[in-house]
């Protein structure tokens, strides 16, 4: 597998992950990898320079919405919310990736593995 | 404990096209993150050194940082070189030269020709921003604009070759002449206009799948010829026929529903079957998960 394709199924998953986590609530960059890391028992790992390019990608593209705003301990936190574009996203994204898992283990039997 | 938000700002310095107050809050978002690093680390039990040390290795490369946040979070001057060098210039020299022809009202050919490339320039630098625009954009606003651009190209091209404006002056408002045995012509013009509208519904349909579009995108985009016709038969033409009190419109006021037919519901109906093929919800070649 190449480095280029290895890279475009990181980020894939990396996007699903981001819009799945906030589509149950709005969090801010530390939060997000903080509970993508805890609740993929360390499987995912986000470090500030993977996190924050897509998170302002996908900022960009209308998916999340950012606004600063004082956390529980009165620190200032940009936080990020999905929006109503984000959230069409999700469906064919969590689709594809079942097909492509689907497709997967069907052809190695990764599931079973 | 570090200056986080000093660090960042130094290595970030290079970040052009940011403006002061995107480079302030990306300076202040991701010191922020160095600083709950750091606080995770020496809260485990980490020296202030190791601490640091964890919290710098957030990034590997700032350099390759610098690029992307410049990328994502530039909105100034997104032009790529092509745009700048190319197209606008050319779009600029030709859409002078066809208005100073409309102007002085010579050469209705060369003027065809003008407005022909005028169309295929703007494409051309509208793809050449493809990856400026929006998502949108990708998806609706730039395959119907393809899909339409593909149309009028077609009339543009049997204006030149057969001079059908004729069609348009004698049956525009007669369309069951169109459809009349007799009128030889007018009907090989108006079935190659159909048969070619299953291509532009195809076009603007593809280029939306490609771009990730939905379905309802893709048909919109595909249709975008047949909605452009509607509105003109619609709206503008009943209009501007009661306005002038054109006698046969309001002595055959069904002439309307009948053109609307003709000119916006029959290419419609191609242009949705020419879009079909690309409505199923095949990946576009470059997906993440399709590359895999």
């Amino acid at each position: 597998m190449t480095n280029r394709i290895r890279s475009k199924i990181a980020r894939g998953s990396a996007e699903l992950a981001i819009l799945s986590l906030l589509e149950e609530k709005t969090l801010y960059g530390f939060e997000i990898a903080r509970q993508i890391g805890e609740r993929t028992g360390g499987a995912l790992k986000f470090t500030l320079a993977s996190l924050y390019p897509l998170l302002y990608e996908m900022e960009k593209k209308g998916w999340v919405q950012a606004h600063w705003e004082a956390n529980s301990a009165g620190r200032d936190r940009r936080y990020y919310r999905l929006t109503a574009t984000g959230r069409r996203q999700l469906a064919p994204l969590r689709r594809e990736w079942r097909l492509f898992f689907q497709a997967l283990d069907a052809l190695s039997g990764v599931s079973h593995a | 404990m570090p200056d986080w938000k000093r660090l960042v700002r130094k290595r970030l310095s290079c970040t052009a096209n940011l403006r002061p107050e995107v480079m302030d809050e990306v300076a202040a978002e991701l010191a922020s993150h160095l600083d709950q690093v750091y606080e995770q680390a020496r809260l485990a039990g980490s020296t202030q050194r190791a601490a640091i040390r964890i919290a710098l290795q957030e990034v590997k490369s700032w350099s390759d940082l610098r690029a992307q946040i410049r990328r994502t979070r530039s909105t100034e001057d997104g032009m790529t070189h092509r745009t700048k060098t190319l197209w606008l210039p050319a779009i600029a020299v030709l859409f002078a030269t066809g208005l100073a022809l409309v102007i002085v009202d010579r050469a209705p050919a060369l003027q065809e020709l003008i407005w022909i490339g005028l169309f295929g320039m703007l494409f051309g630098a509208v793809v050449s921003e493809a990856k400026n625009l929006n998502e949108r954009t990708k998806r609706l606003w730039l395959p119907g604009f393809a899909s339409m651009t593909a149309a009028s190209l077609f009339l543009f091209a049997v204006n030149i070759v057969a001079d059908p404006s004729r069609f348009f002056t004698e049956f525009s408002l007669r369309p069951q002449n169109v459809l009349h045995v007799e009128s030889g012509p007018g009907l090989v013009f108006y079935f190659s206009w159909i048969i070619a509208h299953l291509l532009f519904g195809g076009l603007g349909a593809f280029l939306s799948r490609q771009a990730g579009g939905t379905r309802g995108a893709r048909v919109l985009a595909g249709m975008f010829p047949a909605l452009a016709m509607l509105l003109l038969c619609g709206i503008v033409i009943p209009i501007s026929a009661f306005a002038e009190h054109n006698l046969f419109v309001e002595r055959h006021p069904m002439t309307l529903v009948f053109g609307m037919m003709i000119w916006a519901g029959i290419p419609g109906i191609a242009l949705l079957a020419g879009a079909a093929p690309f409505l199923n919800d095949t990946m576009p070649k470059g997906h993440p998960v399709a590359a895999g």
